[in-house]
């Protein structure tokens, strides 16, 4: 329609769109393989090479998947060639900020921990080898387990999980991102999509190396994590609804109304939730280990994440009351 | 002392005929299909059953508390020291977080700079001169009023102490220094 006041295209609530939904998966992804891959090297056994393949497949997806978040985020700014000024001008009050200051100690740490968990690819076997001799004594001189270095990853790797939900839930513009909830939703959702991860990419990749035991144990682990989610789900709504006002009838849209309701219903609960449960209590019982279901399950856990992404996104811009 | 510049959008004197869109687009040199200003016209049904408009200045309302400049990363969004939020074109980097965490809905992308853009209050042009804003020049009926509000005897001080008004969604803690008087005016049946 054209009003006598001109056209209302800039008017859109939708400023976000998918390419910062899958940044958002693959920041907590990476959070989450980086949190994953740690917590099966803690493992009593598991602290010295040759490292598990869940441990290497974490390394791995962990400096990977935050540079690919990283290259789609700059890609998709409006003046992506002025990128460089967010690395040198800060505004501490901005999420932003904090999120790329927290990115300078992860990225670099990510990679550390990758390149101690890929020395005889790195240095002797592998295609860069000859390139990358000078380092050697670098890496070397940190060892296998290096304790500050390891918790200090993990720490960040917490705080890569949570700015993510912090930087949608800082704008009050958008009820739905406006909720206390959100970042530990995010943090949870982040740590089982790492683990679906890394339990995919371990058994499609390093399948040899990958013990049994600790397949399991991140197998369980997720299980704790999946119906965590669907209660931080629950409550941010139902905490919305219970906070009236805009933040009701935004609860409300959201879970009732058009596409991206469909999307947490079919997506989110039924792909994201409702399948790995399913696939715990039949296939999976009683601790089977049936790789192809296992598969699946990683599979499922992933896509739901996407999707929980993209809907929170998506929803949060659409519904504001 | 600092000038802290603000602004009263009198419903009752709007007839919502968009010469201060218009200005603001003339004087800005704002780019066809973009705007920093529009009035929206909307027809409300009273409560006693009969017919009046609203006026619904769609702007930058110049918050005091100001969202926008909170979460912008390199701090290119901005209050300069008479309480104008502006944009340092150089420092953005375009990531519309601004854009998004306002919630009036007050910027959009300048399809030039790609950098976000919005009311300044005529900062760059008129401001220095010592003009009024030209929407306030051109309203035919007086409607808008603009002064400084730490002046107590200001125009816009004096006529805030005389009308009612209320301002966008007071409840978000923004402090907006666009202050509107609610129409009093309607009821063509009756
Ligand atoms: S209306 Fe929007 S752009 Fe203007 S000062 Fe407030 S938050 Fe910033
Ligand atoms: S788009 Fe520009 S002005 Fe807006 S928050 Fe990002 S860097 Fe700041």
């Amino acid at each position: 329609m054209n009003q006598l006041w001109g056209s209302m295209e800039q008017y859109s609530t939708v400023v976000w769109h998918w390419p910062i939904a899958v940044y958002l998966f693959l920041a907590g992804l990476s959070a989450g393989a980086a949190m994953t891959s740690l917590i099966v090297k803690w493992i009593e056994g598991n602290g010295k090479p040759p490292w598990d393949g869940l441990i290497k497949a974490g390394a791995l997806l962990a400096p990977v998947t935050i540079c690919l978040g990283l290259f789609l985020l700059i890609f998709d700014l409006t003046r992506p060639l002025h990128f460089w000024k967010l690395l040198i001008h800060y505004n501490f009050g901005s999420v932003m900020t904090l999120g790329v200051l927290a990115l300078f100690i992860y990225t670099p740490l990510a990679f550390i921990y990758a390149a101690i968990k890929f020395k005889p690819w790195l240095f002797e076997t592998g295609p860069f080898s000859g390139l990358l001799k000078p380092f050697r004594g670098i890496v070397d001189s940190i060892g296998d387990s290096p304790v500050w270095l390891e918790r200090t990853l993990f720490l960040f790797a917490v705080i890569i999980g949570i700015y993510t939900g912090f930087l949608l839930s800082a704008m009050y513009s958008y009820p739905l991102f406006n909720t206390p909830l959100l970042p530990i939703l995010f943090l949870a959702s982040g740590l089982s999509s790492g683990v679906a991860a890394c339990i995919l990419f371990g058994l499609l990749f390093f399948k040899s190396e990958v013990n049994e035991k600790n397949a399991k144990y991140l197998l369980e682990l997720d299980l704790r994590v999946v119906p965590m989610e669907l209660l931080l789900l629950f409550a941010l709504f139902v905490g919305m609804y219970f906070q009236g006002g805009d933040k009701a009838i935004v609860a409300v849209q959201a879970l009732t109304t058009g596409i991206w309701a469909w999307v947490f219903w079919g997506g989110v609960i039924g792909v994201g939730i409702a399948t790995p449960l399913l696939i715990a209590v039949t296939a999976l019982k009683n601790h089977a280990y049936r790789v192809g279901y296992i598969l699946l399950n990683a599979w499922v856990v992933l896509i739901g994440v996407i999707f929980l992404r993209l809907y929170i996104l998506y929803a949060g811009q659409t519904f504001v009351g | 002392m600092a000038k802290k510049y603000g602004m009263i959008h009198d419903n009752n004197l709007c007839i919502g005929c968009q010469a201060c869109n218009v200005a603001c687009r003339s004087e800005n040199q704002i780019p066809e299909s973009v705007y920093r200003l529009q009035v929206w016209v909307k027809p409300e049904e009273y409560p006693n059953g009969t017919l009046g408009y609203e006026y619904h200045r769609q702007s930058c309302v110049q918050c005091e508390n100001t969202p926008c400049v909170s979460v912008c990363p390199t701090k290119a969004s901005y209050k300069n020291v008479d309480g104008i939020v502006l944009i340092d074109v150089d420092l953005c980097v375009g990531c519309l977080y601004c854009v998004a965490a306002c919630p009036y809905q007050a910027r959009y992308v300048h399809p030039v700079t790609k950098a976000p853009d919005k009311c300044t209050f005529c900062h760059e042009s008129r401001l220095g001169r010592g003009e009024e804003p030209a929407c306030v020049t051109v309203c035919p009926t007086d409607a808008l009023i603009f002064g400084d509000l730490n002046d107590p005897k200001s125009k816009i001080n004096q006529a805030l102490s005389t009308r009612v008004t209320y301002r966008q969604k007071e409840s978000l803690g923004t402090n907006p220094k666009i202050f509107i008087v609610p129409n009093k005016k309607g009821g063509i049946n009756s």
